[in-house]
């Protein structure tokens, strides 16, 4: 979930409104392939067409391209931010020809399809933390051993936390559930709401309290793998149904909702921003993306981060990552040499570690230097072991609206309920998918 | 729904008691076969631009419905599957139910509001014009900003208020709550939809001679009576109008719950339109498709219905 997905979802209309408009336009657009191709070479030069999707770092790309052109006076690099261009550049046979998507079940649907050229041949592969590639990996890979995209950026989420509040009521970083729950009950005795919830955002529902809990009680990964690899045929009753694995998390995701401030329900994402900020909770379960948003509200907020233990074994304790950035060239690029050679620039130390610094993120390669972001670097340890997980929100098809799901399970509580409504989705659209 | 189809209605609310005489001259003076190209120079490039816009992508929709297409990549023929499925799945029968609720007791409330609204702005009263102006304000703006609007009044305004009043139903966003969630939706439709139901109403009231009045008045009718009695059968055509163009209307919302809940809180508020768009997003396209398709099979039919009791009232659309 890349911070440019959430402001996404804060105006849920406008970029799915332009995918769809160019959905519908692409139909017709067929028989005219070959047209408006606007990258190429022409005089020597050769056009790159370079599409990312976080509108929030689009200045930051265009200096990066500035010094890769200086360096590289024969390559052009035009940048895209619109990823609604995406799906209709491929119905046109005219895709970019390097792009960065957060990598999830939509990307890996193009993985899939053979949309994106192998890259396991780039000697900057090698750099690659494989800790970090398996979990490209994890989503499938082409012809079997493809590497299909090479990590840029890993984005880590926990428990972000009010450092002073912490350190007036003298808690300590919980390591264990059970001190977790304490701390949770030191706060609300001294009349300071634990966590801040924004239920109306039903995704920071599903980002927060429901992968957090999933994540740190059960083998998210391994379940999706026997979940999907049982297809169609899957039931409330078999043993790889949500039912019968997610069932002992509910009670903790119920937990965590109540220990949330009154009138939760009516408070959305920017309204979390705006309080937690002027320190009117002690946690908020937010991953990076939000802490740019809370020093902007408030900069003398003192923050930091913690994986959630969800056990009372500290070595249980995972966070949540995705990868928020990954590097694909496009399969049929007339410019495969000038692509290779952006990608290599792009994951030279200089630049992928700097990104990284610079917005609250992890770098893939293998010798980074430690993060030193007080934010987050208590993540750090998670992050370094490989302890951590990729959301089960983000292993679902779109198709099904999760976040409703858990956003309804949150309010009536009815675990089997929900449980039962996923089983019966996740075999819908297996079905129809499969035929 | 356009509010502009709505004020054509009313540039000519006495169609049906003066229907233009033919030009019965016309024949004499041209011969019957040739037909004067300005005619289909009218017509001919609207109907080609609405073939290649609307009628065709409806097409490539419905020959899509067939197949596995998910918007890209390969596809397959798989029949009428996508249909089969669509009976199968409660998340669209659940939105189904929701729309035609809603669209019920939308068009219902709508309608009272307006012809209240309407007998007011009819009445001899002060500074008509400037009341009339307010009312119809809500009219030209945005239904996606106003319901932006009132999800804040819902969300922050309302609770605060309620909770310093005492009146505990309301302390919560009523937005966040399951059972009555779909009524803020319900409100703020018809909030944005009364004024053009009004204007239409107030052509109706304006088209009712005052003779009528005057002779129930001699009679010694009441108010009440006088409108039921007079005004109501005499501005039927008008009601039958509102009625079926506000159905239509609400059967496809989607903006106002975009902005105000986004079909939650959990499933609760999700319209068919909402369905189907997802999948442009989703990867479902085919599916959500069939749903499109079998929806407008659903509207194409209350269509007809509609047409059949137009014309049993005399009225034409």
């Amino acid at each position: 979930m890349s911070a440019a997905s959430l402001s996404a979802k804060a105006e849920p209309s406008r970029r799915s409104l332009l995918k769809a408009a160019g959905l519908a336009g692409a139909a017709f657009m067929v028989p005219l392939s070959g047209c408006g191709a606007t990258s190429g070479a022409h005089n020597g030069i050769t056009t790159l067409r370079f599409m990312q999707n976080k509108p929030e770092v689009v200045a930051y790309f265009n200096q990066v391209i500035k010094d890769f052109e200086a360096l590289n006076p024969d390559i052009r690099v035009i940048q895209d931010f619109n990823e609604g261009n995406f799906v209709p550049g491929l119905v046109r046979n005219d895709p970019p020809d390097v792009v960065t998507r957060g990598f999830a079940q939509a990307t890996a649907d193009f993985v899939k399809k053979g949309i994106f050229a192998d890259l396991s041949d780039m000697p900057v592969a090698a750099s690659i933390d494989p800790k970090m590639q398996d979990l490209v990996a994890s989503w499938g890979q082409y012809n079997g051993s493809e590497i299909s995209a090479l990590p840029f950026s890993l984005a880590a989420a926990g428990v972000i936390y009010n450092r002073d509040i912490f350190e007036a009521k003298g808690v300590a970083v919980p390591t264990t559930w059970d001190e977790f729950i304490a701390a949770c009950e030191t706060f609300k005795a001294a009349g300071i709401a634990p966590i801040y919830g924004t239920f109306k955002d039903n995704w920071t529902l599903g980002q927060g309290l429901f992968d957090y809990v999933a994540g740190g009680s059960l083998d998210v990964a391994g379940f999706f793998a026997k979940l999907t690899a049982k297809g169609a045929a899957i039931s409330p009753d078999a043993a790889e149904s949500f039912t019968n694995n997610f069932a002992p998390a509910l009670p903790k995701m119920l937990q965590l909702a109540s220990f949330s401030q009154k009138g939760a329900a009516s408070k959305n994402y920017a309204d979390g921003n705006a309080a937690f900020a002027k320190g009117q909770a002690a946690m908020y379960l937010q991953g990076p993306w939000a802490l740019s948003q809370l020093v902007a509200a408030n900069k003398n907020v003192r923050l930091g981060s913690f994986p959630l233990p969800v056990t009372n074994n500290p070595a249980d304790t995972k966070a949540r990552v995705n990868v928020d950035m990954a590097l694909s060239i496009t399969r049929n690029t007339p410019n495969m040499a000038a692509a290779q050679r952006f990608v290599n620039y792009l994951l030279e130390p200089s630049v992928v570690n700097a990104y990284n610094e610079k917005n609250a993120a992890y770098s893939p390669l293998k010798d980074a230097p430690a993060v030193e972001n007080p934010q987050i670097s208590g993540l750090n340890t998670s992050v370094r072991d490989g302890r951590y997980y990729q959301g089960a929100t983000t292993y679902f098809p779109p198709s099904v609206p999760l976040y409703n799901y858990v956003q309804s399970f949150v309010y009536t509580q009815n675990g089997e309920q929900f449980l039962a409504a996923l089983d019966d989705e996740w075999r819908r659209v297996a079905e129809r998918t499969a035929v | 729904m356009t509010t502009t189809a709505r004020v054509a209605q009313t540039a000519r609310p006495a169609g049906r008691k003066n229907p233009t005489p033919a030009p019965a001259t016309t024949g004499t003076f041209r011969s019957k076969n040739k037909i004067d190209p300005t005619y289909y120079w009218m017509v001919v490039p609207v109907l080609a631009l609405f073939a290649f816009f609307i009628t065709l992508p409806a097409l490539v929709g419905v020959f899509f419905s067939l197949t596995n297409y998910a918007g890209y990549g390969d596809w397959k023929f798989i029949g009428l599957a996508n249909y089969v499925n669509i009976f199968k799945d409660p998340a669209v029968l659940q939105s189904y139910i929701f729309t035609f609720v809603f669209a019920l007791t939308t068009t219902v409330v709508v309608n009272i509001v307006a012809l209240a609204i309407a007998l007011g702005l009819n009445a001899k009263i002060k500074w008509r014009t400037g009341i009339r102006t307010v009312f119809f304000i809500p009219m030209v703006l945005s239904a996606l900003i106003v319901s932006f609007v009132f999800n804040y009044l819902f969300s922050n305004t309302l609770p605060v208020l309620a909770e310093r009043f005492g009146f505990t139903p309301l302390a919560t966003s009523i937005l966040a709550n399951e059972n009555l969630a779909w009524l803020a939706i319900v409100l703020v439709t018809v909030w944005q939809a009364a004024p053009g139901a009004t204007i239409i109403y107030l052509a109706g009231l304006q088209s009712v001679p005052s003779e009528v009045y005057e002779a129930a008045d001699l009679d010694g009718a009441g108010s009440f009576r006088q409108f039921l009695s007079l005004t109501l059968p005499l501005i039927m055509g008008y009601l039958v109008i509102n009625v079926i163009l506000g159905f239509k209307g609400f059967l496809g919302t989607y903006e106002i719950i975009v902005g105000l809940t986004g079909g939650g809180p959990g499933m609760a508020t999700q319209s068919v339109a909402m369905r189907i768009f997802s999948g442009f997003t989703g990867g479902d396209y085919s599916y959500q498709m069939a749903n499109a398709v079998i929806y407008f099979l659903i509207t194409l039919l209350i269509s007809v219905i509609q047409l059949r009791l137009i014309q049993r009232r005399g009225v034409s659309l």
